[in-house]
């Protein structure tokens, strides 16, 4: 019994080693290892052997069991691997492309927009939104810009009638809230603003957010504070930024806030004139005369305005040279963002 | 505006200071600098020439060969201009030399002499108009030098973009006051507190208002002589772009630019009865002829410069053909006066006429500073044009007004500006340009608002000057200290924004038109003329006719949009846009704002996806449908068969919108109130745009869909007990609807029905002509227990008779 015991090993060891599919690896396990298989065969004989023999010839036969399962398993492995490994039609061709869901795009101005608004509005700022269409009285007359001021010259105004016009900044939101509310206040104003100019750096609409903070004892270190907050959140670098002594009528000082020219570094180049600079928004300490017109104290509240122009910023952000894509909805234009 | 650093420099001490390291100081002084440039760089290869010998040329008249010295080098030149002579000092372009206006000089022959180069008028070098010879340069010229040395042009060319608060800046001098504070230099003058006697016995001054015009005066310049003005004057007009004219129009536009100070000189004999009456024009003057020879419509309210009989002048603008100085003007008067800032500027605008005077007077000038340039020009001409001047003049100053000490304190200052200050230390910067102070205490600063500075007249306008003078970027950055409080939220917006993610999420992408479009538009979507949306707010001053009104609805624009994408090809297009419509209100009323969501849809269902995965199938009304309900879905407005709520209907005959072709369009109401539309565009709107693939479109009201009660979200709890479906195939007539199948179903008052889709709909060989299949599967649940077979068997029944008697419809086996 212990030769046919080895010589089933040797001969267990050959077919395996013949073996290559997975059908002929079942057929091993029934003739081999299976209950009506040779090695039960074998060991039915197992009470045929001197009493004394058999707890070595047991051994021997677990032994040589454990062996040959051993070798099947290895086997039985080693195939499972090559045919996950070889067999082209089995498995799919991973270059393929994915199957993607589809999916739109944001307008960039949206996109800055809702950024913008967002860095405010974690600021704790407010948004309110306004119409597009104003009246005379708050896109200019409430801002300290009476008729016939030269500041008017800054405002190519699109007009509806004498006194009814497209507004030409989101600043009138300023004298709109104010007269409803008291301070303190903390609002952004976002929105579409007009002004008849049309080239290859305006277009006749583009769109704006007007931001104003007021309190007592708010300061112009303040206004500096905040502003810069906001360029270094949008421009994710801590690019170097100046504020420069301006006019609006309706801030006092105005300053305009610069930030070194993203496309040269500052080195000066044809986007910046050479000067090395941008100029992103127009900001100021709310003029004491516009608190007046809305029954504030000017000499117990103070506070900060400004205002800053979405498409020059996308067009800073994304590196786009002509604005008036902002308004073809070309598709090719749109995906990129 | 434009002036030079060697222009500069006359009136203050630059040190040598770099021209950019300058041009940073006034852009942080307010005074933003557009350009700085190096003047005539364009002229730098030109040289200075000595002609040696100059013959006539062999085989035409009119040419002289030259010999011209340059430096070591004696170069022929062949000259055709009339004053080339020996001994004369010229100017020279060598071969290879680049003319302003892009000019080549090379070597070639004239008529058979070789000729290097070219001797050139001021007129080729852009230096003026006078092309009746060649430039002369004085005897003492050294030749073989740099041209631009040589004459000194030599200069650096500032251009600064001025406030509409600074005119004091619209002046050299001006510009001076501010470089001379930041620089701790004295600013010189060349006339200050200048006065004259306020009477002459040879023309008189009568203003009829002294708010219009505060200040008159002038003074008389006898036996002048009308010529050229010498290099040096003519080099300043030059540099800032200025033509010079003669040697006194020159004079007065040099010293407008010196002192900011607009001057007129008339031809003294011009004017009858020897006076000056400031008034407006009289109904018989209503046209006047103004010296750029356009006649001019006058009217009632205009500000005239007249003399005994007429007006001689638009007052503050511009001068009259009738009264300008000629070549043989012999007497001048000089006008240097002050008029009401709006007075000019009405009249500037109605005349559609502005001028370097007038952009002065519209922002204000200084009236302390009427004199001192009037005496300055006069000095100046008597100089240069040999004039002679009697000391007297008039000076009509009934506009006197008092100058006002304001105050300053010295803690609002800092606390506005967030910065520590002495009053002391404010004086010294204030009195750096020139404003008078002095501290009354440590506490108030007194400013004595100086005429010069207009824009001076209340406290704030001094803390402005403190903090421009201190620097802005030495002012600390703070964040402010402030209440905490929860900022509002607008539902509106936010729901806006989660309607875009949403559809971007679907593969539309976001368009944004123009609010103004064509007024065509209306009839290029087709709409009748009792339509309210051909009612239109029209722009008084468009752009041009292509954006002439607001618009009254999105989907024109988006047709556009649709247009140019597939002009570049972009056949598979998903738009959407939410807007601002406007209707109009009344005559000097805002108009209406409405904001609406529309979208259009063509070309292929899946788009960009890879044709691998997806067959190419085109959109259709179903897509369009299905955007809706998504989009009534995410605004919280589920179900969309309760015609009390969110409903879709098909338009009545004739009432569908005009651009929808028929029987592809459905209407949205919430109750009986039109929300919307959906449809399929009509192919002869779409011909208008000029598009020829099908385009599908939704147009709602964004407002009428946001409404308030489906903002809380409400939780319904899980079923805990399994359901069962039945599945049914009818068969019914065509007229009879899947819609009002389901809808029969749902609303069987069975309280066992959960729900029921359609998952089938077809005619063909099987089923009797006139008639569908429509195949449904109803789901039935009990919220008490699992229902058996029989209590499910009670309820279809139910159903199944329900759909029969009420469809007349007959059962295929499903």
């Amino acid at each position: 019994m212990e030769h046919q015991l080895q010589s089933l090993e040797t001969e267990a060891r050959k077919s395996l080693e013949q073996l290559s599919d997975s059908g002929q690896l079942e057929e091993f396990r029934v003739r081999f290892l299976g209950r009506k298989g040779d090695f039960s065969t074998i060991m039915r004989q197992l009470g045929t052997v001197p009493a004394e023999e058999r707890p070595r010839v047991g051994q021997l036969a677990n032994s040589i069991k454990a062996e040959i399962e051993r070798l099947f398993e290895g086997k039985k492995a080693a195939l499972a691997a090559t045919a996950s490994g070889s067999a082209g039609k089995a498995t799919p061709d991973l270059s393929l492309p994915g199957r993607c869901p589809a999916g739109g795009k944001l307008h960039p101005i949206t996109l800055v927009m809702r950024e913008t608004c967002a860095i405010f509005e974690n600021l704790g700022f407010s948004v309110a939104e306004g119409p597009d269409v104003e009246l005379d009285y708050y896109n200019f007359e409430a801002l300290n810009i009476p008729a016939h001021h030269p500041a008017r010259d800054m405002h190519d105004t699109f007009y509806i009638s004498d006194s009814v016009l497209l507004r030409t900044h989101t600043s009138p939101m300023q004298a709109r809230i104010m007269e409803a509310q008291q301070p303190p206040l903390r609002v952004i104003a976002p929105g579409k603003v007009y002004r008849c100019d049309s080239d290859i750096t305006h277009t006749p609409m583009f769109h704006q957010v007007e931001g104003f903070l007021v309190d007592k004892n708010i300061s112009f270190a303040d206004l500096k504070g905040v502003l810069t907050v906001f360029t270094r959140k949008m421009f994710e670098k801590e690019l170097p930024l100046r504020f420069r002594p301006s006019f609006f009528p309706f801030t006092e000082p105005s300053a305009e806030v610069d930030i070194a020219c993203v496309i040269c570094g500052g080195e000066g180049c044809r986007v910046c004139k050479k000067t090395g600079w941008l100029e992103i928004l127009g900001s100021g300490m709310i003029d004491p005369e516009v608190f007046k017109m809305v029954g504030y104290d000017p000499e117990v509240y103070s506070g900060f305005a400004f205002g800053l122009g979405i498409e020059r910023i996308a067009m800073l952000k994304y590196g786009i040279d002509d604005i008036r894509l902002f308004y073809e909805n070309d598709q090719r234009f749109l995906s990129q963002f | 505006m434009k002036l030079t650093l060697d222009w500069l420099q006359n009136y203050v001490d630059l040190g040598g200071l770099a021209p950019e390291k300058l041009a940073d100081h006034l852009t942080m002084l307010g005074l933003e600098v557009d350009a700085v440039t190096p003047l005539y760089d364009e002229l730098a290869p030109l040289r200075t020439g000595l002609v040696v010998a100059a013959e006539k040329h062999p085989d035409a008249d009119k040419l002289t060969v030259c010999q011209v010295k340059i430096g070591e080098e004696t170069h022929q030149i062949v000259c055709g201009a009339p004053n080339v002579r020996k001994d004369l000092a010229v100017v020279v372009a060598l071969p290879g030399t680049l003319l302003p206006g892009d000019v080549k000089i090379g070597k070639s022959k004239i008529r058979g002499v070789q000729s290097g180069g070219m001797i050139c008028s001021e007129r080729e070098l852009g230096l003026g108009t006078a092309h009746d010879g060649i430039m002369e340069l004085p005897a003492n010229t050294e030749h073989g030098q740099a041209f631009i040395e040589a004459l000194g042009l030599k200069d650096t060319f500032v251009e600064v973009d001025l406030t509409p608060n600074r005119p004091d800046c619209a002046s050299v001098i001006g510009i001076a006051r501010e470089v001379a504070g930041i620089l701790g230099k004295p600013l010189v003058l060349p006339v200050s507190d200048a006065k004259i006697k306020g009477t002459s016995t040879e023309f008189a001054v009568e203003v009829e208002s002294s708010d219009l015009c505060p200040r008159y005066a002038g003074r008389l310049i006898k036996n002048v002589k009308i010529g050229p003005s010498p290099w040096w004057l003519r080099k300043r007009l030059l540099s800032i772009g200025q033509r010079p004219i003669n040697n006194i129009v020159d004079i007065t536009n040099f010293v407008m630019m010196e002192y900011g100070q607009p001057l007129h000189a008339f031809d003294f004999d011009t004017l009858a009865g020897k006076k000056i009456v400031v008034r407006a024009p009289r109904e018989s003057e209503m046209t006047f002829t103004t010296l750029d020879g356009s006649i001019r419509q006058l009217d009632a309210e205009m500000m005239m410069i007249c003399d005994g009989e007429k007006p001689v002048a638009v007052a503050g603008i511009m001068g009259g053909e009738n009264s300008e100085v000629s070549d043989v003007t012999t007497t001048i008067l000089l006008e240097s006066a002050c008029f009401n800032p709006v007075s000019v500027r009405r009249t500037a605008r109605k005349l559609n006429l502005a001028s370097e005077a007038s952009y002065r007077f519209e922002r204000g000038v200084d009236p302390e500073g009427t004199i001192n340039a009037l005496n300055r020009a006069v000095q100046l001409i008597c100089e240069l044009a040999e004039g002679e001047a009697p000391e007297d003049g008039v000076d009509y100053y009934g506009g006197r007004k008092e100058s006002k000490t304001l105050k300053l304190s010295v803690a609002r200052t800092m606390s506005l500006l967030g910065i520590s200050l002495t009053a002391g230390e404010i004086v010294g910067l204030l009195g750096s340009i020139g404003l008078p102070c002095r501290p009354q205490d440590d506490q108030v600063v007194l400013v004595d608002a100086p005429s010069f500075r207009l824009d001076i007249e209340r406290e704030a306008d001094l803390i402005e000057e403190v903090a421009r003078l201190y620097g802005y970027n030495k002012i600390p950055t703070t964040l402010p200290k402030v209440e905490l409080s929860y900022p509002e939220q607008d539902n509106h917006r936010r729901r806006r924004l989660k309607i875009a993610d949403r559809l971007t999420s679907t593969g539309f992408s976001e368009a944004i038109n123009y609010s103004f479009v064509s007024e065509k538009h209306a009839e290029m979507v087709g709409l009748t003329s009792d339509d309210r949306r051909c009612q239109a707010v029209r722009l008084l001053n468009p752009i041009s006719e292509e954006q002439g009104v607001l618009r009254t609805m999105l989907l024109p624009g988006l047709l556009e949009n649709v247009r140019r994408n597939i002009n570049f090809q972009k056949t598979d297009i998903k738009l959407f846009e939410i807007g601002k419509v406007f209707s109009p209100a009344g005559e000097n009323i805002q108009p209406v704002e409405t904001m609406r969501l529309a979208g259009v849809l063509s070309g292929n269902r899946y788009g960009e996806s890879s044709p691998l995965y997806f067959k190419q199938e085109a959109v259709d009304i179903f897509d369009t449908k299905g955007c809706v309900e998504f989009v009534l879905k995410e605004m919280g407005l589920g179900c969309l068969d309760n015609p009390e709520g969110i409903h879709f209907a098909v338009p009545q005959e004739g009432s569908g919108e005009s651009y929808a072709e028929n029987g592809y369009c459905l209407d949205v109401y919430h109750a009986t109130e039109k929300l919307g539309t959906l449809g399929k565009i009509k192919a002869e709107v779409l011909r208008r745009f000029s598009i020829k693939h099908d385009v599908y479109f939704f147009d709602l009201d964004f407002q009428g869909i946001c409404l308030p009660e489906t903002i809380a979200k409400k939780f319904v709890g899980l079923p805990v007990y399994p359901s069962v479906k039945r599945d049914i195939a009818i068969v019914v007539p065509d007229g009879v609807s899947a819609g009002e199948l389901i809808a029969a179903v749902r609303k069987h008052p069975d309280k066992l029905v959960e729900s029921c889709e359609l998952f089938d709909v077809f005619q063909g060989e099987k089923i009797q002509s006139g008639h569908k299949s429509v195949a449904l599967s109803i789901t039935y649940r009990s919220q008490s227990k699992t229902l058996t077979e029989k209590n499910v068997e009670k309820s279809h029944e139910k159903i199944l008779r329900l759909l029969t008697e009420q469809f007349g419809g007959t059962f295929r086996d499903a």
